[in-house]
């Protein structure tokens, strides 16, 4: 039990300073790669809370293709991927914004109860089921925005077009 | 089975879900602003599979089925928003977006 306890602080920490460093971090390059690490890092907090196909799913989705579109991203629109960001100032609004906002959203969470709870296991075939029939439209709406997607996109960088 | 309790991973994630914020709010590059916009969409997720596993016999995997569509939906985004960084790279020439002002009267 102390072993799982030990594994959520220190991936909890990983998370927090990962993605504040993708942030703070003045290359954009750098960005992505931290940004990249912190999307593995929350696929090992889902096998910790019990969702493995989820896990995967962050692994393929996130740090596989997410991270990849981003590189290209930049490999496209600079000359030179490396240069710095300009240094943007960190304002004091939105640090007060941020802050409110996990006062607001903590508070809000203390109501569930703090005990410890078995999480419960699951099967991969409870949760296919679950996806394909009983919220099967969801999926089907899913892959309409997709469809709707790749046309907006195509749209969108299609030449000749100022 | 897991001794911790679901406050922690809930706070974990407005923590996350505040980073994103202030990262939308201050930076000014779309590419950053998209990161910011993903870390905030996975705090999201991270709630519903936390309520998913500790909501106990019966109903919790419909938590994971959301998270499941949401991470393709974050997917979308990030390629039309991509989409957006190059159409907007041609006709102006640079991917920030203060830059980005044709729509102002």
């Amino acid at each position: 039990m102390i072993l799982e306890e030990a594994a959520f602080v220190a991936l909890g920490g990983v998370a927090i300073a990962t993605a504040l460093l993708a942030l703070l971090v003045r290359e954009l390059v750098h960005t992505i790669l931290w940004v990249a690490v912190f999307f593995v890092d929350l696929a090992a907090i889902y096998f910790l809370l019990e969702a493995p196909f989820l896990g995967v799913l962050q692994l393929g989705v996130y740090a596989g293709a997410v991270t990849i579109l981003l590189l290209f991203g930049v490999m496209v629109t600079r000359k030179r991927i490396f240069s710095r960001e300009a240094a943007t100032g960190i304002g004091p609004v939105p640090l007060a914004l941020a802050l409110l906002v996990i006062v607001l959203v903590g508070t809000a969470a203390s109501v569930v109860p703090s005990s410890a709870q078995p999480i419960r296991p699951y099967d991969v075939t409870d949760l296919s089921s679950t996806l394909f029939v009983t919220d099967g439209g969801w999926l089907l709406l899913l892959g309409l925005t997709m469809m709707g997607a790749l046309a907006g996109a195509i749209y969108l960088v299609r030449e000749g077009r100022e | 089975m897991t001794a911790i309790p679901p406050v922690d991973f809930l706070a974990l994630s407005a923590i996350l879900l505040g980073i994103g914020l202030f990262g939308i709010l201050t930076r000014r590059n779309f590419i950053l602003l998209l990161i910011s916009i993903e870390i905030a969409m996975n705090a999201a997720i991270l709630n519903f599979v936390v309520f998913a596993a500790y909501s106990g016999t019966g109903g919790g995997i419909g938590g994971q089925a959301v998270a499941v569509v949401l991470v393709g939906l974050a997917a979308t985004e990030v390629a039309v928003g991509l989409a957006i960084v190059l159409a907007l790279n041609r006709v102006r020439g640079s991917i920030n977006v203060a830059e980005a002002t044709t729509l102002r009267q």
